[in-house]
């Protein structure tokens, strides 16, 4: 029934006339092409692959989806990029390479494609995208990519034992820790394995890791990079051993008490996946995911759950994480134009909305205020909300991103598995990035 | 040059242009990198830097140094435990090698070496969950003991590699041992069981002196083997956690193909090359010297 739905919602909306887009005038005939696009294997993906084919109807052009995993889909982009291969015509990239790919003259920036043609401004809505997310496909002042699948990290807890223990959801860094504790080898609860369930595994997951609570706890990952920074790049010398940096890390350490056994080895998958089967009572995580603990077939927490704004330390306030990834043209695509109208329906206002609705996470003001869709994913006003106070220079976003996060994640890691003290391993971590960023000439 | 010398000549170029063009190009074009700033991403922008990639990973960069001594330590580790459950294995193989059974069971003990390291690791990494894997329920259920996260405490994950990288290459020492158990001379057991020699003695005074060969070998290959160690690793504990796991070659992947710095990965791959000759050579002296006491005597 659900796809009826969405079939004649899409199918008929480029024939109907209270379309907002005549989708036959706006895109071009592609016939005989087949347009490749390159995926994260996320939760997203089978949406993506449910909608395309009234692309296919439009302009005639069959469009094939293949996800990879995150470091894979990284590795193989740029080893593609670095060798002019065109094999895929449209990349899926996270917002945070596209220094990166920028640098290594990999995609076709957008706004030279939309000038270019003369494309109607009101298919891209820019100013629709939350602006927080839409800073994640500018680079050198110019928009590269489109928007399309924006994360925003919010607090998951089980409303059941929640009420039970007559607790408020957590609020701050301390509220989380004693809610943590109280659920960890509880004997009411023993299907729990823990309280919370953080990224804590060597490399991406525990660098990420950092970046998504540092601005919360108080502190920044280097001098310019703060919520409301007019130049976030401007001074970009390390504070990774700064007081609240160390005393994050401390907490952690702290925390890692009352999380299930192996937490060390936990990245996005396990972290997800422990809350699903009720084995923690609480984890911060991106929304992508959120729709996955009300499916039946994989969660045993539907109805238990709730969601909660992004907890913060005492005396600082709630910076939501936010991530997610933005469509882009290959520059070596010999498919250009038809990559090109493939981005612009996609990313459309009444696409993404459709999209949405099919289990994806909104990106749009429009589709966060959408009753319909409100409706169906109960936990948006908050998803709004935390979009709203997100801040868009979360992670670095330069050319030496992926090295600077591993880097991180290494040291991050060595102080949760008892390998060095907090202060030694982030003292370790500002040495090394700040040795990173010199030789790059990002720092002097 | 006379017309022999040409035919000669002309049968070997195809060999030698095929070294040349897979072996000694990409070797030459890596030391050459290696000289550079490079990073994939912008490679038309690269800067000659001389030995300072050689000199921050040989003086500086703590993982990398930590990378070596894990290599050598799961190495080391591992060998020792191959060579003596290998040569107690290939003892039991060559007691029964008279019953018919004998040789299902020894092709099934060598299963392990037919698997492909990112299976065995994959198995491992199910095996060894704190919370799902049979070996915490072994453990929890007959011993009473918490379970831990194996692969993810320094300690235990470096235990943990050894003992998949060992379980898997046991039987590669077992053959080569049972082997050189072979090539003992019946004549010898039959002499020394007349002079009354015990098992030590028959083990210490007949077989170790006789296989000995076969066991540097089997040294010298597990050796080169444990240098390049990288599938493992790459599927249990990605060198985590923190660098508790981190080898040399694991590191050269990371550095060339997650963080595409070309130009530090080429200087790693030439380091690994470098150590490899070494401890290969020194393994191969000594191979010949033990090849040539036996001779002698």
């Amino acid at each position: 029934m659900k796809k009826i739905i969405l079939f004649l919602s899409i199918f008929i909306l480029p024939f109907s006339s209270a379309s907002a887009v005549n989708w036959s005038e706006e895109l071009g005939d592609h016939s005989g092409v087949d347009l490749k696009v390159q995926s994260i294997m996320d939760p997203y993906i089978d949406a993506v692959k449910e909608i395309s084919p009234t692309f296919t109807s439009v302009t005639g052009a069959s469009v094939t989806v293949e996800g990879f995993g995150y470091d894979g889909l990284h590795e193989k982009q740029i080893v593609a990029c670095s060798q002019g291969d065109s094999s895929y015509d449209v990349l899926f990239v996270d917002g945070i390479w596209i220094g990166e790919f920028v640098e290594g003259d990999c995609i076709a920036p957008v706004e030279d494609l939309w000038t270019e043609e003369g494309t109607d401004m009101s298919v891209i809505a820019w100013d629709d995208y939350i602006s927080s997310f839409a800073g994640q496909a500018i680079w050198d002042g110019k928009k590269q990519c489109l928007p399309f699948g924006g994360y925003w990290h919010m607090l998951h807890y089980r409303t059941d034992l929640f009420e039970a223990e007559g607790l408020e959801p957590p609020k701050t860094f301390d509220d989380v820790l004693a809610a943590a504790k109280l659920f960890k080898d509880n004997p009411k609860y023993p299907e729990l394995e823990g309280g919370y369930a953080m990224n804590m595994a060597r490399g991406s997951a525990a660098g990420q890791q950092f970046y998504e609570w540092i601005y919360s706890a108080g502190g920044k990952p280097w001098e310019s990079n703060y919520p409301g920074s007019p130049d976030a790049y401007a001074d970009q010398r390390g504070l990774y051993n700064s007081a609240e940096s160390v005393a994050f890390i401390e907490w952690m350490q702290e925390m890692i008490n009352y999380m299930p056994p192996g937490v060390e080895q936990y990245a996005w998958d396990e972290r997800a996946k422990a809350f699903t089967q009720g084995k923690v009572a609480m984890i911060n995580n991106w929304s992508v995911r959120t729709p996955l603990f009300n499916d039946p077939e994989i969660s045993k927490v539907i109805g238990k759950f709730d969601v909660a704004l992004f907890p913060h330390a005492e005396g600082a306030s709630s910076v939501p994480p936010v991530g997610g990834w933005i469509a882009c043209v290959n520059k070596h695509s010999k498919n250009i134009d038809a990559a090109w109208d493939y981005l612009k329906w996609f990313a459309s206002p009444e696409v993404h909305r459709e999209w949405v609705l099919t289990g994806a996470p909104p990106s749009r003001h429009s589709a966060m205020n959408d009753p319909q869709i409100n409706a169906e994913q109960p936990w948006t006003p908050v998803l709004y909300e935390s979009s709203l106070r997100a801040w868009q220079e979360l992670r670095p976003r330069h050319a030496l991103t992926f090295e600077v996060i591993e880097t991180l994640g290494i040291e991050v890691n060595k102080a949760l598995t008892g390998e060095a003290s907090a202060q030694e391993a982030m003292d370790a971590a500002n040495k090394k990035i700040d040795r990173l960023l010199k030789s790059e000439g990002y720092i002097d | 040059m006379n017309r022999e010398k040409i035919e000669k000549t002309l049968f070997i170029l195809p060999t030698c242009l095929f070294l040349l063009a897979i072996s000694i190009f990409p070797f030459i074009y890596s030391v050459y990198l290696s000289a550079f700033q490079a990073k994939l991403t912008k490679m038309h922008r690269k800067f000659f830097i001389g030995w300072e990639n050689y000199q921050i990973l040989l003086f500086e960069d703590d993982v990398f140094l930590t990378a070596i001594q894990n290599t050598f330590t799961i190495a080391f580790s591992s060998i020792t435990i191959e060579i003596i459950l290998g040569f107690i294995m290939a003892k039991i193989f060559f007691e029964i090698r008279h019953l018919k059974i004998s040789n299902a069971i020894r092709t099934i003990s060598i299963l392990p070496i037919m698997l492909t390291p990112l299976c065995v690791g994959l198995v491992f990494l199910y095996i060894l969950n704190p919370t799902l894997g049979i070996f915490s329920y072994i453990v929890e259920t007959f011993f009473g003991l918490e379970p831990i996260a194996y692969l993810g405490q320094p300690i235990p994950a470096k235990i943990s590699i050894i003992c998949i990288n060992s379980w898997q290459w046991t039987p590669f020492m077992m053959i080569l041992l049972l082997a050189g158990l072979m090539t003992v001379p019946n004549e010898q057991y039959e002499a020394a069981k007349i002079d009354g020699a015990n098992w030590y003695h028959v083990m210490t005074k007949i077989e170790i002196p006789s296989i000995l060969g076969f066991m540097l070998l089997g040294i010298v290959l597990r050796l080169i083997e444990c240098i390049r160690l990288f599938d493992i690793i790459y599927v249990t504990t990605r060198g985590g956690p923190g660098i508790a796991t981190e080898v040399m070659a694991y590191f050269t992947y990371r550095t060339e193909f997650r963080s595409f710095q070309i130009g530090t990965g080429s200087a790693s791959a030439v380091i690994i090359l470098i150590i490899s000759i070494i401890v290969t050579t020194i393994a191969v002296t000594l191979l010949r010297r033990v090849e040539r006491d036996a001779d002698f005597s």
